[in-house]
């Protein structure tokens, strides 16, 4: 009977199993090699944070054009090639609008990734705990959830942006502190899955503590999956960010966040078509490749999910 | 149904509890003094009229007795004078309520209309060409800023090709809710809205109707001879109303959050634009309304959602 079926399975199995498994991180790493999307996108990725890390660099060296120079004479400056620092053209003062999109993306993309550091911290510690100790704790942490979840993110976001001066830093801390919902179901629900399960009670048989059992047993198995829902989460935060700084309640000028960069360009739509055109469009590849990386990084590391958290992703984006 | 209907409601009351409480509170702790804020332009004020003011508002109360005076006042209804029309804002709130209510209930209806059999026409041609045409527009769809597409609509189709106005509701002069200048109109925010939602449900719908094709009942239907279309509306769809109704949460959530930014895009006088010019103006009395009533019609939206899910779904009622 044994030989019956694998004689069936064979044919329909996937040419990666052939290979001898090597442990979960290295076989994700196999299947990722083979995967060209995903590794378009984290190329993609890679080199957008490049080039935003060595904003000061190109900005003094190759354009020679600081972020805040402003020369009235060259202002709504079409984009072209005479130029270095007007290959994207120039807004409405005369800046240069592609040295202005790398420091945007610099501040863009930090927002994006520590926020959804905070918001990881802040959900798996939460959703661990309650899925562990349930009982009223777990209740406690359900009604903070629903809360939140009740409150349409943005709006919340708006009024705390009304009420307090945010900078940069409080207000990656603040995405970080309304972001972790996502974050916090899926790892208590995989902890109650996963406490039920024959290593865990044998660990706790034999006297682990709680925390040893959280930290050793249940949060490498729960790891995974969270990598994938933090590239989901950092496009997502970004995608906030953005808008949040399009109203003007954001990141503030003169600092420049490609969502600010949007919320002058409508004024002049009519003269300056290009000034609308570049910076979403960055908000737009950035946050393409990291859920394109997210969808690759699921596949890799376990293949039976492939589709399974894409609503997430859905439930994630609030602007 | 009754009594899941009344469960249910019992459940709303923490959560409505936790909002108010979050909004009483980030209003208390601002910063922002209300009183010199209503004052504002008043230079003839002295600071014994402050000092009634600051009585007659309640504002030297304890924070616990200010609190419970707040939930009197939002049980009635009383939010007080918008500090920038002098007017009360409930009545301003009421007059926007219909536009938002047409605006979102059309986006929910069109993501809904295409979303859904975009879902289930990826799953039964898996694999195929149409599955990956809609598994690339659907990340696609995720990964772009909805103002940003907003912005582009009313850039390209509004004030460069003149196809559809760039703003507000009506033609100057018409004042209509069903006729085709309001139709029109509402063309640019409405796709623009429901983006998210036809992009998360063909991605969401795709694995949960794979997984219903491959149920029993299926291959029972299709042993009996039933043809294949009917087996797919009578079988498939029906069944997969369930994971429509579940992610109607996440696209709910959106649709109302995305609003402030989209009702600013297109010009839309509704909640989320009166939410807007709340913030710049700093009148703190319409902010933290358009807040309670957004959440409030969350609430309500989300009840509604799983009234229908016990509808679709016999067994939560039992649960």
């Amino acid at each position: 009977m044994a030989t019956a079926q694998t004689a069936v399975a064979r044919p329909t199995a996937p040419v990666e199993l052939r290979r001898a498994s090597a442990g979960l991180w290295s076989d994700a790493l196999y299947r990722l090699r083979r995967d060209p999307t995903t590794i378009a996108a984290l190329g993609t990725l890679l080199l957008l944070v490049l080039l935003s890390a060595s904003a000061d660099l190109l900005a003094d060296n190759v354009f020679q054009w600081s972020f805040s120079k402003q020369d009235i004479l060259s202002s709504y400056e079409k984009p072209s090639l005479s130029e270095p620092a007007m290959v994207l053209g120039s807004d409405e003062l005369g800046r240069s609008q592609v040295v202005r999109l790398l420091y945007g993306g610099r501040v863009s993309l930090s927002v994006g990734a520590f926020a959804a550091l905070v918001s990881m911290t802040i959900g798996v510690l939460l959703g661990i705990s309650a899925g562990y100790f349930r009982g009223w704790w777990d209740d406690v942490v359900v009604w903070l959830v629903q809360t939140l979840a009740n409150i349409p993110t943005l709006y919340l976001l708006l009024l705390i942006g009304a009420y307090f001066r945010l900078n940069p830093v409080t207000l990656t801390l603040l995405l970080g502190l309304l972001g972790w919902l996502g974050i916090n179901n899926l790892s208590r629900g995989q902890t109650f899955a996963l406490r039920e399960r024959e290593y865990v009670v044998a660990a706790r048989t034999i006297g682990a503590t709680p925390w040893r059992v959280m930290t050793r047993h249940i949060f490498p198995n729960v790891l995974p999956l969270l990598i994938v829902v933090a590239m989901i989460d950092v496009g997502a935060v970004i995608l906030t960010e953005s808008a949040l700084s399009y109203l003007g309640f954001g990141i503030q000028p003169p600092v420049p966040s490609w969502g600010n960069m949007l919320t002058n360009a409508t004024q002049y739509s009519s003269r300056a078509a290009w000034l609308i055109y570049a910076p979403g469009a960055m908000i737009f590849i950035t946050v393409l490749c990291l859920y394109l990386v997210g969808d690759g990084l699921r596949d890799a590391l376990d293949p039976r999910l492939r589709g399974s958290i894409g609503g997430a992703a859905a439930t994630k984006k609030t602007a | 149904m009754g009594r899941f209907i009344a469960r249910r409601l019992v459940q709303a009351v923490p959560t409505l509890f936790g909002i108010l409480l979050l909004t009483f509170l980030l209003s208390r702790l601002s910063p922002a003094d209300p009183v010199k804020l209503m004052v504002a332009g008043n230079f003839d004020i002295t600071p014994e009229d402050r000092a009634v003011l600051y009585h007659d508002l309640g504002l030297d109360d304890p924070l616990p007795i200010q609190f419970v005076h707040f939930l009197g006042d939002v049980a009635r209804l009383n939010f007080g004078n918008s500090f920038y029309y002098h007017r009360p804002v409930v009545e301003l709130i009421g007059e926007r309520i219909p536009n938002s209510l047409q605006l979102s209930l059309l986006s929910l209806l069109l993501a809904l209309a295409i979303g859904v059999p975009l879902g289930v026409i990826a799953a039964y041609n898996r694999g195929k060409l149409a599955d990956h045409v809609i598994r690339i527009t659907s990340v696609a769809g995720h990964a772009v800023p909805t103002f940003w597409f907003g912005l582009l609509f009313v850039t390209i189709l509004g004030v460069q090709l003149r196809w559809f106005p760039i703003g507000s509701m009506n033609v100057v002069g018409v004042d209509c809710v069903f006729c085709w200048d309001r139709l029109w109109h509402i063309v640019g925010p409405v796709i623009t809205l429901s983006l998210t939602g036809i992009a998360a449900y063909p991605r969401y719908l795709r694995t949960e109707v794979l997984e219903i094709i491959r149920q029993d009942y299926v291959r029972t239907a299709q042993s009996k001879g039933l043809r294949d279309r009917s087996i797919a509306v009578g079988h498939v769809l029906r069944n997969s109303l369930i994971p429509v109704v579940t992610l109607l949460g996440g696209i709910l959530t959106i649709i109302l959050g995305g609003s402030v930014v989209i009702e600013r895009v297109f010009n839309w006088p509704g909640l989320g634009r009166l939410l807007f010019d709340g913030l710049v103006n700093k009148d703190y009395p319409m902010v933290q309304a358009s807040v309670i009533i957004g959440a409030l019609l969350l609430l309500v939206s989300y009840i509604l959602r799983d009234i229908a899910y016990a509808w679709v779904d016999p067994r939560i009622k039992v649960r």
